[in-house]
């Protein structure tokens, strides 16, 4: 539950020092392992950016010595935490990303994922821009279409919306800009995670910002090809990520729970989601659905601990609805993560098991989605955002229970 | 002849009063030493923790162990308390430290049927051996029956259920008969009876799942030939319009 502003403790390893510390804003850019010709790429996109800014690059490949441009300077670092190939950046990442950039006390910290060749320069731009503007935290949001990112639809947006208040449509970054606090702050928690060997763990940035109270800002990104999670178990990697976020949400209890937070501020831009022509055809639901259903004959019990009886009744209404109208609530949809995340915290069944089970009933939300979507973007974009108000509706519900969980739930 | 029966009842008597009077002090010096003990143990369990809970041990362990992992000793312990945990586990140990010594007194005590103390000590050994066998046993069966549930349901299996409560069972009658095999009860028809029952489980799962599979198996088998390879030539073929491709869902 602490929210005190962490310090980052002294390592071994320091990066050489390329440019004098005053002068004119300087950007460290964060890249992970690349190719020669994807290295040239987003060196060329960046250059395009800065044509006279200094810039350091930050690699962990051997670069060979090139004609580079004047402005910019290349150093090859030793990664403090080996980062295992997570598609997102991870906690390894942004402590290699500040151990690099610390020494330089950079304006403005540019971290890139993968396929960061990919990365327009107009993105570049904007990201880079907005933190020279002075915003601690500036996150892309990259078009996708109404069949991607469902995940992040579900449950990364609309909890992170309701409990940190910000309208930020991509919580789990693959590319950010940092300032330099931020990078300082975001590589005291990934430093936590990685003394415990865990440098594979997810760091969250936006809700780091809220609780730190930087200003964070999401900028509209042009098309990037998107990172692939490296592994194909999907329940998985399902559970990695909310039990990531739910430890987070934990650890943060304290601040989410104040009552000036209950209003966030509107989204300035709205975000329009992408039709692809794929997403014109028809989609077969029938597996999701059946998977929801014989998930509620087999994991009823076990659902039965941790979600109030109206929930359940709701799911066994749902369960019977034929595929043509089915159709979950955004109101049931909510509680029942809510209900997921202090059950996650009550430890009310073993947190492995209780990850598990929160799959097929995602597959449930998924499917109602889809359906009613029908893969018309504006109608995507409608729901995803009917839900994240639905998360903030119902914010009452978990505050409550957090503090009060004994008290008797209907 | 009345004389005798008296005679041989008075004998009697003064033997069963001799016995309790010699058995009253063994018992008075059991009951004092597993009271002391109790005692002792309540005591060092408040310490400890008070002192725990002063560290905020909870939270520094938990913050360092991954969670739903199953090294995590918060996710065994009783109310996912390790301290908790601990403080019970001292106060179990004085207790069962208590009856070891009251069990000694006795038998020092009460010299004349010392034989009954010998055969007690042990098998009360066995005893508590046995419970923590069982109750270690049913913790797992239960683990293992939800984890199997659970990865059975999500990897879309008609007969999840099914599966999860023969390994429950193949655990408990596993449990069970290592328990009664450690009381010593039952010998050679234990083994058998456990023979027969595991061999049993086992048979009807394999069959369960070598009957009720094909379905999943076929699955994988098609996801593994239709799974194209970085060199497929398959990639470099261009779709037909004609044909609508199927919409790829993209989760994360």
């Amino acid at each position: 539950m602490s929210t005190t502003t962490p310090t980052l403790q002294p390592d071994t390893i320091a990066a050489p020092n390329f440019v004098p510390a005053s002068g004119p804003p300087l950007t460290v850019v964060c890249l992970p392992s690349l190719s020669h010709e994807a290295f040239a790429t987003v060196q060329a996109n960046l250059h395009q950016v800065f044509p006279h800014l200094p810039v350091i690059i930050a690699t962990p490949d051997a670069v060979p010595e090139t004609d580079g441009p004047s402005n910019f300077k290349v150093a090859t670092y030793t990664p403090l935490a080996q980062p295992r190939g997570a598609w997102v950046p991870t906690a390894a990442d942004y402590l290699n990303a500040w151990t690099v950039a610390r020494e330089h006390k950079p304006t403005a910290i540019l971290l890139l994922g993968n396929e960061s060749a990919s990365v327009s320069v107009e993105t570049l731009r904007l990201l880079a821009t907005g933190v020279l503007d002075h915003h601690d935290l500036v996150l892309p949001r990259y078009p996708v279409g109404p069949h991607d990112a469902l995940f992040n639809s579900a449950i990364l947006y609309p909890l992170t919306r309701s409990l940190f208040s910000h309208h930020v449509r991509f919580p789990l970054p693959i590319d950010a800009a940092l300032s330099s606090r931020m990078a300082e702050r975001l590589a005291a928690a990934a430093q936590r995670l990685t003394a415990n060997n865990q440098g594979e763990a997810l760091v969250w940035p936006v809700a780091e910002a809220s609780v730190a109270g930087y200003s964070v800002r999401d900028i509209p990104g042009e098309h990037r090809i998107l990172p692939t999670p490296t592994t194909d178990d999907f329940s998985t990697l399902l559970a990695t990520i909310a039990g990531s976020l739910f430890t987070d949400v934990e650890s943060k209890a304290a601040f989410w729970q104040r009552a000036r937070l209950n209003n966030p501020s509107p989204r300035t831009t709205p975000y329009v989601t992408q039709a692809t022509p794929q997403d014109a055809n028809p989609l077969d639901l029938a597996p999701m659905i059946e998977s929801f259903r014989n998930a509620y004959t087999n994991l009823r019990e076990l659902w039965s601990l941790v979600l109030p009886p109206n929930s359940l009744l709701a799911l066994k209404k749902l369960s019977v609805t034929p595929a043509e109208n089915f159709r979950m609530p955004d109101s049931l949809w909510a509680r029942t993560i809510y209900d997921f995340l202090l059950a996650y915290r009550l430890r009310t069944i073993n947190r492995g098991h209780l990850l598990g089970a929160l799959t097929p009933l995602y597959l449930a939300w998924v499917a109602s989605h889809l359906h009613l979507i029908d893969g018309d973007p504006g109608a995507a974009e409608q729901h995803i955002e009917a839900t994240a108000a639905a998360f903030e509706a119902d914010k009452p519900y978990i505050v409550a229970r957090w503090r009060w969980p004994d008290r008797f739930n209907p | 002849m009345g004389q005798q029966i008296e005679s041989a009842l008075r004998e009697s008597l003064d033997r069963v009063v001799t016995m309790l009077v010699s058995f009253l002090p063994g018992l008075l010096a059991f009951l004092l030493a597993v009271i002391i003990l109790t005692v002792i143990g309540l005591v060092l369990a408040f310490l400890i923790r008070k002192i725990l809970t002063a560290m905020r041990f909870d939270e520094r362990l938990s913050s360092r162990q991954s969670p739903g992992a199953l090294g995590n000793v918060s996710e065994w312990s009783p109310a996912n308390s390790p301290t908790l945990l601990l403080s019970r586990a001292v106060f179990w140990i004085c207790v069962l430290a208590g009856i070891a010594i009251g069990l000694s007194a006795f038998n020092a005590s009460f010299s004349t049927t010392g034989t009954v103390s010998l055969f007690f000590l042990p098998y009360v050994t066995h005893i508590v051996g046995a419970t923590l066998l069982v109750i270690a046993g049913s913790l797992l069966a239960r683990f293992l029956a939800r984890s199997v549930l659970i990865g059975a349901v999500n990897a879309q299996l008609q007969y999840a259920r099914f599966l999860s409560m023969g390994i429950k069972w193949l655990v408990l009658v596993l449990t069970g008969a290592m328990a009664l095999e450690h009381l010593g009860i039952g010998g050679s028809v234990v083994e058998l009876a456990f023979g027969i029952l595991f061999g049993g489980i086992v048979l009807t799962l394999a069959l369960a799942i070598g009957l009720g599979s094909r379905d999943l198996v076929s699955r994988s088998i098609e996801k593994t030939i239709e799974k194209p390879t970085p060199f497929s030539p398959d990639l470099a073929a261009t779709p037909r319009p004609d044909i609508p491709q199927p919409s790829p869902l993209r989760h994360f």
